[in-house]
């Protein structure tokens, strides 16, 4: 029965622990399991552990002097715990940092070619960016100037195209809809989910702007201070109460004059 | 251990400001003092006068090229030009009759003067294009010194020392020459432990660690760094003319080139940036280490009844000194005085640190 | 005003400054890559010069296969360097960079000289001491060898950053951290620039050691080379050969005027002046990136 279930997960993560400079404990055995073909949202506020998460995943801890001190990372079966960075993405693995660090001095067709595997074809690298281009036409149009000068929401775009020419199975987004107009955030999730249906990719995508995310993804789990304090299913986790309250901004009209509202956000925490 | 503290704890703002926050490390400062003191009397006269005085000249430097650049974070590769300017301008304020005194007073001044320039360069830039601004202005100014026989001595560009006197007192034996040289290092040693206790040290700290963000909070960074370097040049300056009154007798234009610049920057990171007692230890490594491999080298190949070629015995402290900075860095890039501070800290719970894990 | 002479000045100053960006290449390439200023590339420049020799004059092997030979074992060397040493570092302050390099310079042209021997050596190219006449122009043949050969790396390496390969060393001196997001070798990168700097010094070992000897002054170009490129712009190879260019033409026809007001040896003053000034006007140089700043 567990095989059976392991099988059926890309990627399962198996209360993690996560230090930084030997000291700092950032996540605390944090469990998130995503399944093949779904997306999967991780909500919370700023320094809850998102971030740390995917770079646990992703295996970029490393850069930022930290380490998992206790868990495991399954990835298709396969112990990744350990890995390089490297590796992972050779696996399968792709994680859209945050803040879309593009390479400002490239032009974004560099950008996409400084992507590829080395072992790529040249003709697979060019249907590869064919397809991104026909999922993001605006970078298509500005594929030679240079990618620092592209607006916010092109080269956020332009982040995603990039990770999706290592042509992941996995696909991890972290703050897509950071600084970005609410009208494009709504293209760039629209484009994620087509990817998402039209190519059977799995998608952890971290956010949050819970009301955009909870729209698109058939599952979530709210990470507090380091920890899951709530898991289910996206239309469960929009019925909920408190995250009404606290992450989709007010729900039914509470009149916080009569809501004892700092007890009730700390029952998650003990 | 000796030190005998589990951890270190203030209750008030007194005891945090106390210059040695250890007990361990005010008994160790002492000793070394009082060792300091009696050297004379405990070592041969050689190694008093071939390692002891260099040793506590090139601190007293250190510690000043430190101020600049562990405390005001502003790298600095022109640091022999400056104490070249110290050295030459006491010199010949000696020669021309001045007391010693007021000739070292004159070579740290103009060193102070000319240092600045340096910070003009630092007002502007920072980083890499500081340290290429500066190596800039240590070839210009070796190129002054070289190019005027006013300056560097006439046709064989080397200038005789007048004889050191000091409140009175004709300086001539190598112990006088050692208690001058300790003198000065222990007043700059001073001077740095209680840098760090001042609104200065706290000011060229701030604006070592972002220079805007000191600037929003009131701290003029401009004159603080026109400060830190006048203040470092003028320990340079009275450094570099010690150097030659107790130690060269002879000043030349290579006893202050790029070379040394780097040599005394070594000094500095391999000792830790910020570290006073990494200083010592930085200067010690730099400055004996290649010495004492050679003298293995040659113990050891006459050993084996081996000759080994005059030219590669010539060049192996050469070698032997840029691999030590290489590997203090590699092992720990903050320097010796991070490495002391690990081991005293380690032996300041010893043995009860065993149950953290 | 001697027309003749001043361009002849000045035609020599362009070959010149053509070796010099011959050596900046070097720091070009790993300051490109990895943003670390490469302050030991005199010394690996000696090295360079000093394997070349010891491949050819003491093992017999001809030139043709010496060179080749001696470019391969350095770039293994620089890969070398960059596994033991500068990945360690990667992340410091640049403080400690640049002392690891100084190190490194100072670690190199002591093993150097304690393996071969202080004594200058000649390189022995087989290229004629005659003079070129271009007219009444005087021209160093191994000057021109030389300037063709900075030339021939400058073209080689502005096709190599357009390759995949090179693509990548570009996407890494931008930003580590988005490299290693999509997979890309940041330690295998930057350790290929070193490998290829190497590479570089050889050329320039040998040219230069050709010119003025194979010896411990091979190192003291660094100033040179850092000069041309922070005036080219640190990241920049046409930078590079622009800048050693004009510091070739500023230097020679400089020094020809100012050498007799002060008696000679201005040269090196002319050098520091150019880079006092590129770094207090333009640090970034004429073709370097200003970093793009969007709000």
């Amino acid at each position: 029965m567990q095989e059976k279930v392991e099988a059926q997960n890309i990627l399962s993560m198996n209360s993690i622990e996560v230090l930084y400079d030997n000291v700092l404990l950032a996540i605390k055995g944090v469990s998130v399991q995503v399944p093949k073909g779904e997306m999967i949202a991780l909500l919370g506020s700023n320094g809850a552990g998102k971030s740390t998460t995917l770079k646990a995943i992703s295996g970029l801890l490393k850069a930022e002097r930290g380490r998992i001190s206790r868990g495991e990372i399954k990835f298709e079966g396969t112990d990744i715990t350990e890995m390089l960075a490297q590796k992972r993405v050779e696996m399968g693995i792709c994680h859209v940092i945050e803040g879309r660090r593009v390479f400002e001095h490239l032009t974004p067709d560099e950008n996409l070619t400084a992507a590829a595997p080395m072992g790529m074809s040249k003709a697979t690298l060019n249907a590869e960016k064919e397809k991104i281009y026909s999922f993001f036409p605006r970078l298509a149009e500005r594929k030679n100037s240079q990618a620092g000068y592209l607006s916010g929401g092109e080269q956020q775009m332009l982040a995603i195209g990039r990770a999706l020419v290592t042509q992941p199975s996995l696909l991890m987004l972290d703050e897509p809809s950071l600084g970005l107009a609410p009208f494009l955030v709504e293209e760039i999730f629209g484009i994620i989910k087509q990817i998402n249906q039209e190519q059977g990719l799995s998608v952890l995508l971290v956010e949050q702007n819970a009301l955009a995310a909870l729209e698109i993804v058939s599952e979530g789990y709210l990470i507090e201070n380091g920890r899951v304090v709530m898991h289910g299913a996206a239309d469960a986790l929009k019925a909920n109460s408190d995250i009404q309250e606290f992450y989709l901004g007010g729900g039914e009209g509470t009149n916080f004059h009569e809501v004892k509202h700092y007890s009730r956000r700390k029952r998650w925490l003990s | 251990m000796f030190y005998r503290l589990s951890g270190v704890h203030h209750a008030n703002y007194v005891s945090d400001s106390r210059i040695f926050k250890v007990p361990a490390d005010r008994n160790l400062a002492a000793f070394m003092f009082l060792i300091g003191i009696a050297a004379p009397f405990i070592i041969p006269s050689l190694y008093l006068n071939s390692y002891m005085l260099p040793w506590l000249i090139w601190t007293s430097a250190a510690l000043g090229l430190n101020l600049v650049t562990g405390w005001a974070g502003q790298l600095h590769l022109g640091y022999a030009a400056v104490m070249a300017v110290g050295a030459y301008s006491s010199i010949h304020a000696a020669r021309f009759g001045v007391p010693w005194e007021f000739a070292l007073l004159v070579g740290g001044l103009t060193s102070s003067v000319i240092g600045s320039l340096f910070a003009f360069a630092a007002l502007r830039v920072k980083g890499l294009y500081l340290a290429l601004t500066t190596l800039a202005m240590q070839f210009a100014m070796d190129w002054v010194l070289t190019h005027s026989p006013a300056i560097s001595g006439g046709s064989h560009a080397s200038l005789q020392s007048p004889t050191l006197a000091l409140l009175g007192q004709e300086i001539t034996t190598d112990t006088g020459f050692y208690y001058v040289a300790f003198g000065w290092c222990v007043l700059v040693t001073i001077f740095m432990l209680n840098l760090k206790r001042t609104g200065l040290g706290r000011a060229l700290v701030a604006v070592r660690e972002k220079d805007f963000a000191a600037a929003i909070l009131g701290v003029n960074s401009f004159y603080y760094k026109i400060l830190a370097f006048a203040t470092s040049s003028f320990i340079a300056g009275v450094s570099g003319a010690l150097l030659v009154a107790t130690f060269f007798f002879l000043a030349a234009p290579e006893q202050f080139s790029v070379a040394v610049s780097i040599q005394v920057l070594a000094m500095v990171i391999v000792g830790g940036l910020g570290s006073i007692i990494g200083s010592y230890l930085g200067v010690a490594l730099i400055l004996l280490v290649p010495g004492i491999v050679n003298g293995f080298v040659v113990s050891l190949s006459d050993w084996l009844g081996m000759q080994i070629n005059v030219e590669t015995l010539a060049h192996i402290p050469n070698a032997v000194y840029g691999a030590l900075i290489v590997i203090i860095l590699l092992i720990e890039p903050l320097g010796l005085g991070k490495l002391y501070g690990n081991i005293r800290d380690y032996l300041m719970v010893w043995p009860f640190d065993q149950f953290k894990k | 005003m001697d027309w003749v002479f001043l361009s002849e000045l000045a035609i020599n100053g362009v070959l010149t400054g053509l070796l010099y960006s011959l050596f900046a290449i070097g720091l070009v390439l790993i300051y490109k890559a990895s943003s670390v200023p490469n302050l030991a590339q005199g010394g690996l420049t000696m090295v360079g010069a000093y394997v070349v020799l010891a491949l050819s004059h003491d093992a017999g092997l001809p030139l043709w296969l010496a060179i080749p030979l001696a470019a391969l074992i350095m770039f293994g060397l620089g890969f070398g360097i960059e596994r033991v040493a500068l990945r360690r570092l990667a992340g410091r302050p640049v403080v400690m960079i640049l002392m690891l390099t100084l190190g490194l310079d100072i670690f190199l042209r002591g093993t150097t000289l304690a393996i071969w021997g202080g004594t200058s050596r000649s390189m022995e190219l087989g290229v004629s001491y005659d003079p070129l006449f271009l007219g009444d122009i005087f021209i160093s043949r191994i000057h021109l060898v030389g300037a063709g050969v900075a030339l021939a790396l400058f073209v080689a390496f502005m096709l190599f950053f357009r390759t995949r390969t090179g693509i990548k060393l570009r996407a890494i001196a931008d930003d580590y951290m988005a490299s290693w997001s999509v997979g890309i070798s940041v330690e295998r990168g930057v350790g290929l620039s070193w490998a290829l700097a190497s590479v570089v010094a050889v050329a320039a070992g040998v040219i230069w050691g050709e010119i003025q000897g194979v010896d411990q002054a091979l190192s003291l170009l660094l100033l040179k080379g850092l000069t041309v490129a922070v005036l080219g712009g640190l990241d920049s190879i046409l930078g590079a050969v622009i800048a050693g260019i004009i510091l070739g033409v500023v230097e020679n026809v400089g020094a020809d005027f100012l050498d007799p007001l002060v008696g000679g040896g201005s040269r090196e003053l002319i050098v520091a002046a150019v880079l006092i000034l590129t770094v207090m006007i333009r640090p970034h140089g004429l073709f370097g990136r200003h970093d793009i700043e969007r709000v």
